[in-house]
Order: C-alpha cells, then sequence, then structure tokens
C-alpha cells in the first residue's frame, strides 16, 4: 500500500481526523503495515509494548482473562478503530489481549512512540487535535466499559437467581 | 394495542482457548452464554444441616401438610407446602435447577415451574441457600487444570460435550413413519413375533453356547477388535432404539420434541430423542414408550443368533453370535434399573415407585452413610436407597465380570 493510499485511510480514522493533508502525508510516511492472519493473537495481556495499531481492515477482538483459557470479550474493533494506545502513554504492560476475528485476517498499520513523539514535538497543532480526538474516543469507550460492567453484573443476577430486591 | 415485550436476557460473550495441537497455531472460539442458560444449570445446595430445622404441620381441616423451616442461625421461618418441601430436599448442591424442573413433574405432573425460581428466592432471602454453579467433575478438573493430561481431558471433554447433530422439527417425519408402516409395532401380531423371536433367539443362543469354543475361534486372529465392531455397528442400533420410542410416543398421540446424536457425559456416543411429552400421557403409555425401545435389542439379538446358528463355522458365525450377545446385552441393561444409569428401566421403576429421585437421594445416602454422617437405615425410603446402591454395585461387578470372561475366553 502507497503512503498516499495510507494518508487517504487516515482521514477516516477518527484520530487523526483534523489533520492537514501534509500533517497526514507526514504520518503516513511514519506508519508500518502488519498483518494478522486470522484467529492470530496481536499481543497478550501484560505483554509489554511501545506501539499502537490502527485497524485498516478486518477485525479485532479484545478480551481479558477470566480463568484457565476462558477470557472475557470486551470489544471488537473494525476497520478505523485503534487499539493498544494506553501502553504508549502509560508504559504499563498491555491491559487486554488482542487478536484477530477467527473469520479474516486483519490488516493493521502500526504507529510506534518513537514516531508518535516527533509527530508531537514537530507539529503541535496536529497533536492537539490527535489528543483532543484519543480524549473523546477514551471517553466513548469508559461508557462502553460502564454498560458492559452493569451487563455483567445483570447477567450474575439473572444466572444466580439472586433475589436482590427482596434482602 | 401493542404486546408486553418480554425482557431481553443479558448475555456473555466468552473467548475459549484451545491448545495448539502437533505445531499448529493455538485457536480459539467465541462462546455466547445467555445468562437463562447458565440459570438452569444451576446446582442449589441448602445449609448445612445443623444449620435448618424442619418440622410439619398439618391441617386438620383440609388435610393439607405444610412444613416450618427454620433457620437456626438467623431464626428465620418459611412456610412451605409439600412441594416445596420435596424441592427443598432436592437442593443437594448437585441436582441442577432443569433436574428439579423434571422430578417435579415426575412427582407432580405439574409444570407450573414459576415455584422453583419463587421457592430459591424465598431460601435466599432466608439464607438457607449456596448457589453451585459446575458440575463436581468440572470442578475437580478445573482444580487440577495445571497436569496436562487433565487440561487434555477437560478440554476433550468440552469438545465433545459440544457435539450435537439434532433437530427439533421430527415429529412430522415420526407421523409419516407410524402412518407409513410403525403402527405394525404394537399391535398384537408384533408382541407376539417378538415373544416368539425371543423364544427361537434363545434356542439359538443356548445351542450356540455349547459350541462357544468354536464360534469364538471363528471371529479370526483379531477377536478384540472384532468386538470393537460389534460395538461400533451396535451404535447405529441404537438410532433404531430412539426411534421406536419416538414412535410409541406417536402411538400413543403425543409430540417428539427433537431427535440428535451427542456424546452423553462428554464420551458416550449416543443417538437420543425427547419424549418429554409421555409425561401427559397414562402410566400405561409411558411403560410402552420406555419398553419399545428396549424390545428393538431383544429382536436384534434374536436374529443374530438365528443367523449365527444357521452360518457355517466361520468369521460370519462368530460376528452375528457376538451381535447377538451385545443386543441382548443392550436389552437387558436398557430395561435393568438397577446399574446407576438412569435407563429405560429406571425410569419404569420410578415411576412405578413414585420416587423419581431414587438415584440421586439413595447416592447422597450411600455417601453420607460412608462418611459416618447418616445413621444406619431404618426407614422404609432408607433401606430403598440402600437396596439400589447394593443391588447396583453388584450388577455393575458382575456385568464387568462378565465381559472380562467373554473376552479372555475369546482371546
Amino acid at each position: 500500500m502507497s503512503s498516499h493510499d495510507v494518508a487517504e485511510f487516515l482521514r477516516d480514522v477518527r484520530l487523526f481526523q483534523a489533520f492537514s493533508d501534509d500533517d497526514r502525508a507526514a504520518l503516513a510516511r511514519a506508519l508500518r503495515e502488519r498483518t494478522v492472519r486470522k484467529g492470530q493473537v496481536l499481543f497478550r495481556e501484560n505483554d509489554q509494548g511501545a506501539e499502537m495499531y490502527l485497524v485498516r481492515r478486518g477485525t479485532l477482538v479484545v478480551s481479558k482473562a477470566v480463568t484457565g483459557p476462558v477470557e472475557q470479550i470486551l470489544a471488537r474493533m473494525g476497520p478505523g478503530d485503534f487499539v493498544g494506545e494506553m501502553s504508549l502513554f502509560d508504559r504499563a504492560p498491555r491491559s487486554a489481549t488482542i487478536q484477530a476475528d477467527a473469520a479474516a485476517d486483519a490488516w493493521l498499520l502500526v504507529l510506534d512512540r518513537a514516531s508518535l513523539e516527533t509527530l508531537i514535538d514537530a507539529n503541535p497543532r496536529a497533536a492537539a487535535s490527535f489528543f483532543h480526538a484519543l480524549v473523546q474516543v477514551f471517553i466513548e469507550r469508559m461508557r462502553a466499559s460502564s454498560d458492559l460492567v452493569a451487563e455483567v453484573t445483570r447477567w450474575g443476577l439473572e444466572a444466580t437467581g439472586l433475589d436482590v430486591e427482596g434482602r | 394495542m401493542t404486546e408486553p415485550v418480554a425482557p431481553r436476557r443479558a448475555k456473555l460473550e466468552l473467548l475459549v482457548r484451545k491448545p495448539a495441537v502437533d505445531g499448529a497455531e493455538e485457536a480459539f472460539e467465541v462462546r455466547e452464554i445467555r445468562s437463562a442458560v447458565a440459570f438452569v444449570q444451576l446446582r442449589p445446595q441448602r445449609v448445612e444441616p445443623d444449620a435448618f430445622e424442619l418440622a410439619e404441620v398439618s391441617s386438620r381441616v383440609s388435610g393439607n401438610r405444610n412444613f416450618i423451616l427454620k433457620n437456626r442461625l438467623t431464626e428465620r421461618y418459611l412456610l412451605l407446602s409439600e412441594p416445596e418441601r420435596f424441592l427443598w430436599d432436592q437442593m443437594d448442591g448437585q441436582t441442577s435447577l432443569q433436574d428439579l424442573a423434571t422430578a417435579y413433574v415426575l412427582r407432580y405432573g405439574e409444570f407450573n415451574f414459576e415455584i422453583i425460581p419463587s421457592l430459591i428466592r424465598k431460601l435466599q432471602r432466608a439464607q438457607l441457600l449456596v448457589l453451585t454453579p459446575a458440575s463436581r467433575l468440572r470442578k475437580a478438573l478445573a482444580r487440577n487444570r495445571a497436569r496436562h493430561l487433565v487440561k487434555m481431558l477437560e478440554n476433550a471433554l468440552l469438545v465433545l460435550e459440544r457435539v450435537n447433530i439434532s433437530s427439533r422439527s421430527v415429529d412430522g417425519f415420526f407421523r409419516a413413519l407410524y402412518r407409513f408402516g410403525g403402527f405394525l409395532f404394537f399391535t398384537r401380531m408384533a408382541a407376539a413375533l417378538c415373544v416368539l423371536l425371543a423364544i427361537a433367539g434363545g434356542v439359538a443362543g443356548v445351542r450356540l453356547w455349547n459350541d462357544a469354543a468354536q464360534v469364538a475361534d471363528s471371529l479370526g486372529a483379531n477377536p478384540v477388535l472384532a468386538l470393537l465392531a460389534v460395538k461400533l455397528l451396535f451404535l447405529f442400533t441404537v438410532a433404531a432404539h430412539q426411534l421406536l420410542h419416538g414412535l410409541a410416543l406417536v402411538h400413543y398421540g403425543r409430540r417428539v420434541r427433537e431427535f440428535g446424536f451427542t456424546f452423553l457425559h462428554g464420551f458416550v456416543p449416543t443417538f437420543y430423542v425427547d419424549v418429554t411429552d409421555v409425561f401427559m400421557t397414562s402410566r400405561r403409555a409411558r411403560v410402552v414408550t420406555a419398553v419399545s425401545g428396549a424390545l428393538v435389542h431383544l429382536v436384534l439379538g434374536s436374529l443374530w443368533f438365528l443367523v449365527a446358528v444357521q452360518a457355517s463355522p466361520g468369521f460370519l458365525q462368530g460376528f452375528a453370535a457376538a451381535s447377538g450377545m451385545i443386543q441382548w446385552q443392550a436389552f437387558v441393561i436398557a430395561l435393568y434399573p438397577f446399574c446407576f444409569i438412569e435407563m429405560d428401566g429406571y425410569h419404569v421403576l420410578v415411576d412405578v415407585l413414585g420416587v423419581p429421585t431414587l438415584k440421586s437421594d439413595a447416592m447422597g445416602y450411600a455417601g453420607a452413610l460412608i462418611r459416618g454422617r447418616a445413621a444406619a437405615p431404618a426407614t422404609r425410603e432408607e433401606w430403598l436407597w440402600i437396596g439400589y446402591v447394593v443391588l447396583s454395585v453388584v450388577s455393575i461387578a458382575a456385568f464387568a465380570a462378565f465381559n472380562v470372561w467373554l473376552i479372555v475366553h475369546a482371546s
């Protein structure tokens, strides 16, 4: 895929929608391509990492360990979504496992910490729009997480028949 | 006017990893589990015996029996009806809500299952219940998952348990089968033919027994392999067994809900038919439905014995004799109630005795007796439980010994 194609794709990525064409072109040159075969793990919970990934094609499944080989699916990420950004900023181990959906390969674009820092240093205005969009996405994800917690709690109550109202 | 909308059931989406096999990459599968599915698999467990007290209060007016259940720790009291008392007795941590509902139907012939969640809520409020969501086998496997072999076994059971090829639109098929000849199985002529075949088969079996050594020799150089082939062929006759159950149900004007193939407990390949609708009929219909499937093995076994006795000494004779033996064994096992397996004979027995949870109660009592937590049998019920366990243990030992003797003799 050419840099031009990548730059065009970045128009549809929420994080970079406020970027100028030049900023997107510069960013496109800093991104690497990576393909994850269907069902293959991109990274695991507690791995160290210094890269974030933009989904260009396919679906990524985000899961968190529950017990033994069982994990809970937290979200699915499609084209235009991104994953792995948390470790990029807090340098902590990965908080979840990411794998390509079992149905199809996933095509990704990789942004590493060094490239991101270069972008921030070289273009503070683009960096500001990037972080603004990032905060918006974080807020949405926090809301989705709250909904998931409520859903899981409801599941537990229904599955155990626990009578909370009567207590 | 809009119809009331049922509340949406919560669901969990889980990802289950499968270990890499033969250098292949690790894979996973996604399972969606609805809360309702988890609920029916719950195994409610009442609190320890010393934490509650139960007293009977019978009404002298209506004659109804009620019970007062007291939580000794919280000093809370509950009034239980007789059906609720029955359900309370089943809540031993081993019986799932699904089994509880079945036991309730068998005992009271009612389908008002709301009594179960309602009782559970009541018991929870009084802190008289502990809820455990998994089978004991699964718990034991999960505890020892660090061992490679146990993990492999657990994964294998998981995979096999999920194999289920079935259809819920089979009633029409069974009705057509009944119309185009299936009804003949339920005539006096068929019954008479069955008896004649059984007698002829028995005579042939005795004649073969006299030449047992020669017949066994004819299975060739690999008698154990030949026996396994016979067992495999037998599996398909299990489908015929289930078909007969379904036809019997149609004969009594009831509906066949499902027919399929699965791995029972994760490792026993079997065909099955859902004949729950038989509870809407008479006891005679239930007994006929239960027995009709087993008769397939009696008839097939007799036919195999007749083939064997007519055949010249050789592989065909040995194969037919072994098939006849296995079919007759299946007939006995299916109708013999004392073997810890809830097969046709067991269902007839509990139906006749009116004790739908015989096995579960008997096992619980025997376990408590072995651990010294129960008194020696005194009541008729306790003697029934002891009788069931003892007969089952002796029967299984005898059956295993007979099969070992057969294989050794054939070798």
